[in-house]
């Protein structure tokens, strides 16, 4: 059950709250700029919502079907948009985040940086601390990295997103990082969830490799329920028998979870696909099904990338992808984003 | 393997070459591009045959096709295959759209879907006479009679007509009235009706099996080609996989990825795809987004009274709606919808 408070009636929340520990429920308070919202936690009865309504501050309640609840659209029919350092993600433009695998090194970083923003990326990506299946592979730069990708912000003023992998990392990276990634690995990681929902931070949530598209929304819910509503999902292809391509884009997951949720959706057909050559058809597919955005590897030299060369794209496929990207987001509608300077 | 011609190659030294393949008992396959003129062998080919062809005139290269499928890699034919149903030409500049019901469940209702389809822009009725339901109890379709339904639709709309066969016993029957017989997802490796399918000489649309990889559905589309039919179009109709949401998880990177390895046209059904008729527009604007060369949807004057699959049909108005925005993602990838 969810209370949905008056505008503006943000101060009588904790009346609410005491009112539900009074009658032995659990609760989660969103307080929120315009409008707040307390979920009820805990073995809800159908008086319990008239009992409620007459609370002051209280606009109306709402019994939800789903075991979601604040990620669902019902609860919100408005989408959600999350805005980065000016960068609006889940509006009515698409909006693009750009940049290598992994953080290697300055040059590998600053060039791409350049290159991407010069393409009209809005966000730039890079991982300085990488969860990779085999513990003997290389394990990002760490806190090193996160230096080079606060430089590359300076100079570039594009946003960074970068993962955090341990709750006990997400205060060194959220000083850093504008966007907070949780990757697919730790999609049902709750310590770590709940830990960047009490960050503050804007969070990157993709799907697990297994997740159902309600296991994706319920990982959602647990940020929420922490306080931080500012969530971007991200679909990045899951596992199936299918060995043609490193995982299965799940376009339709893109359409479902708009429809299911205000939450922005965004793309990963990099990681999905595995192969550079299907990562364009891939990102249009993403775009025309809907999605709020996409994130694509872009390196350098893919050749000589440390890890995910074979799905990063160069420096001329990228320039070209943007192009069509461009045309084919204005067709359906959905502009790609454009470029604007970071806030000093 | 694949003999590539210079292009200062003179029609004899094509001739030349094809003469040689018919002496080994091979036969040829050839695609002449804006530049280059290509010559597949097809037979049982040994390795010194390499060296043979590389020396005769005009021949500037001599591949072998490293993939398991020969006559349906690109390799073996890098130029794009256009299958011709009935005049509607699907593989070449512009996307196809292929609609109609799931299966035919009345004269008045097949006429009025055929009309309404038509009238939004479709190029190709589909429509199910013979079957395959999971369950035995379930509606398997009116049979011949449908078939006789579906020809009345063509004869008024002046659609082609698209419909699937599931036994060998009636591909005569289904050869004889529809302009491309379907196999369904179910049927995807039953190899002995591929290849009777094959023989009839119509072209084929080859669903992809619910659990085939890209590689076995290829495999099975070079069972038809095998037996001299070359016009096949593959479909991509979702996989199985642990997502329940969505009746199937329609796998949309093997469009581009089966585009890549093979020259035969592609197309994608978001309807058994997603089950889930609200899904169906944006899916199908990912699949021509993604660069398939069409979509077949399912449509029903009421789909919550359809014999089967209501849940993923859609309503004339929904298919007219998706034409118009289907229609504005095709033109923007410069694969605008065949006209008329």
């Amino acid at each position: 059950m969810i209370v949905v408070m008056k505008q503006g009636a943000a101060e009588h929340v904790p009346e609410i709250v005491a009112r539900l520990t009074e009658l032995g429920f659990d609760s989660h308070p969103i307080v929120g700029a315009e409008r707040s919202v307390v979920a009820v936690i805990g073995q809800v009865y159908p008086e319990l919502q008239d009992e409620l309504e007459v609370l002051p501050g209280v606009h109306h309640v709402l019994r939800v079907s789903s075991p979601y609840k604040l990620t669902s659209r019902e609860v919100n029919p408005d989408d959600t948009i999350v805005e980065v350092r000016g960068v609006r993600i889940g509006g009515t433009e698409t909006v693009i985040m750009a940049g290598p695998c992994t953080v290697e090194s300055e040059d590998q970083l600053m060039s791409t940086a350049r290159h991407v923003a010069a393409c009209g990326a809005n966000i730039l990506r890079g991982g300085a601390f990488k969860p990779r299946t085999n513990p003997h592979s290389f394990q990002g730069l760490g806190e090193a990295g996160l230096e080079l990708l606060a430089a590359a912000r300076d100079e570039v003023k594009l946003p960074i997103v970068t993962e955090v992998l341990d709750p006990r990392d997400v205060e060194l990276v959220a000083r850093y990082a504008d966007v907070l990634q949780i990757g697919a690995r730790n999609a049902q990681n709750f310590p770590l969830l709940r830990e960047v929902g009490r960050s503050h931070k804007p969070v990157l949530l993709k799907r697990g490799l297994n997740s159902l598209v309600e296991e994706w929304l319920l990982a959602a819910e647990y940020i929420i329920t922490q306080g931080n509503r500012q969530v971007i999902l991200c679909e990045r292809g899951i596992r199936t028998f299918e060995t043609g391509t490193r995982n299965t884009l799940d376009i339709s997951a893109i359409a479902l979870a708009r429809e299911l949720s205000h939450l922005p959706v965004i793309s990963d057909p990099s990681h999905a696909t595995g192969k550079a050559s299907l990562v364009p058809p891939m990102s249009f597919a993403s775009i025309a099904a809907g999605a709020n955005g996409l994130i694509v590897d872009v390196h350098p030299s893919p050749d000589h990338a440390l890890i995910d060369g074979p799905q990063s794209l160069d420096f001329d496929s990228f320039e070209q992808m943007m192009d069509s990207a461009r045309t084919l987001a204005q067709a359906v509608g959905r502009p790609l984003l454009a470029a604007a300077a970071v806030p000093a | 393997m694949i003999v590539v011609m210079s292009g200062e190659a003179t029609a004899d030294d094509v001739r030349g070459v094809v003469d040689r393949l018919h002496e080994l008992g091979l036969q040829e396959n050839i695609s002449s591009g804006a530049e280059l003129t290509v010559i597949g062998a097809i037979g049982h080919i040994i390795p010194e045959y390499e060296e043979m062809f590389s020396r005769l005139p005009g021949v500037v290269e001599v591949v072998r096709v490293t993939k398991n499928y020969k006559l349906s890699s690109r390799e073996f034919q890098h130029v794009d295959t256009v299958v011709d149903v009935g005049g509607v030409k699907i593989g070449g500049a512009s996307s196809v759209v292929i609609a109609g019901q799931c299966s035919v469940d009345s004269e008045e209702l097949a006429l009025s879907t055929a009309r309404a389809v038509k009238a939004a822009g479709a190029h190709i009725l589909r429509g199910g006479a013979y079957k395959p339901r999971t369950s035995p109890y379930a509606f398997r379709g009116l049979g011949e009679e449908g078939l006789k339904i579906l020809a009345a639709a063509r004869q008024e709309t002046g659609l082609p007509v698209v419909t699937e066969v599931l036994s060998q016993q009636d591909v005569e029957a289904v050869a004889g009235l529809a302009d491309m017989l379907q196999i369904g997802a179910r049927n995807a490796q039953n190899y002995a009706l591929l290849e009777e399918v094959a023989r009839s000489g119509k072209p084929i649309l080859l669903k992809r099996g619910m659990s085939s990889q890209v590689e076995e559905w290829l495999l099975a589309a070079e069972y038809i080609l095998n037996q001299g039919n070359k016009q096949v179009v593959l479909c991509e109709r979702g996989i199985r996989t642990f997502e329940t949401a969505t009746r199937f998880t329609l796998d949309v990177n093997a469009i581009p990825l089966a585009k890549e390895l093979s020259h035969l046209p592609v197309i994608g059904d978001p309807s058994h795809g997603t089950g889930r008729w609200s899904l169906v527009e944006p899916v199908a604007r990912a699949i021509i987004a993604a660069g398939a060369d069409g979509i077949i949807v399912e449509v029903h004057p009421s789909p919550d009274h359809a014999l089967s699959d209501g849940a993923q049909s859609l309503t004339f108005e929904n298919f007219a709606k998706l034409m118009t925005n289907v229609g504005r993602v095709a033109a923007s990838v410069d694969r605008p919808l065949a006209t008329g």
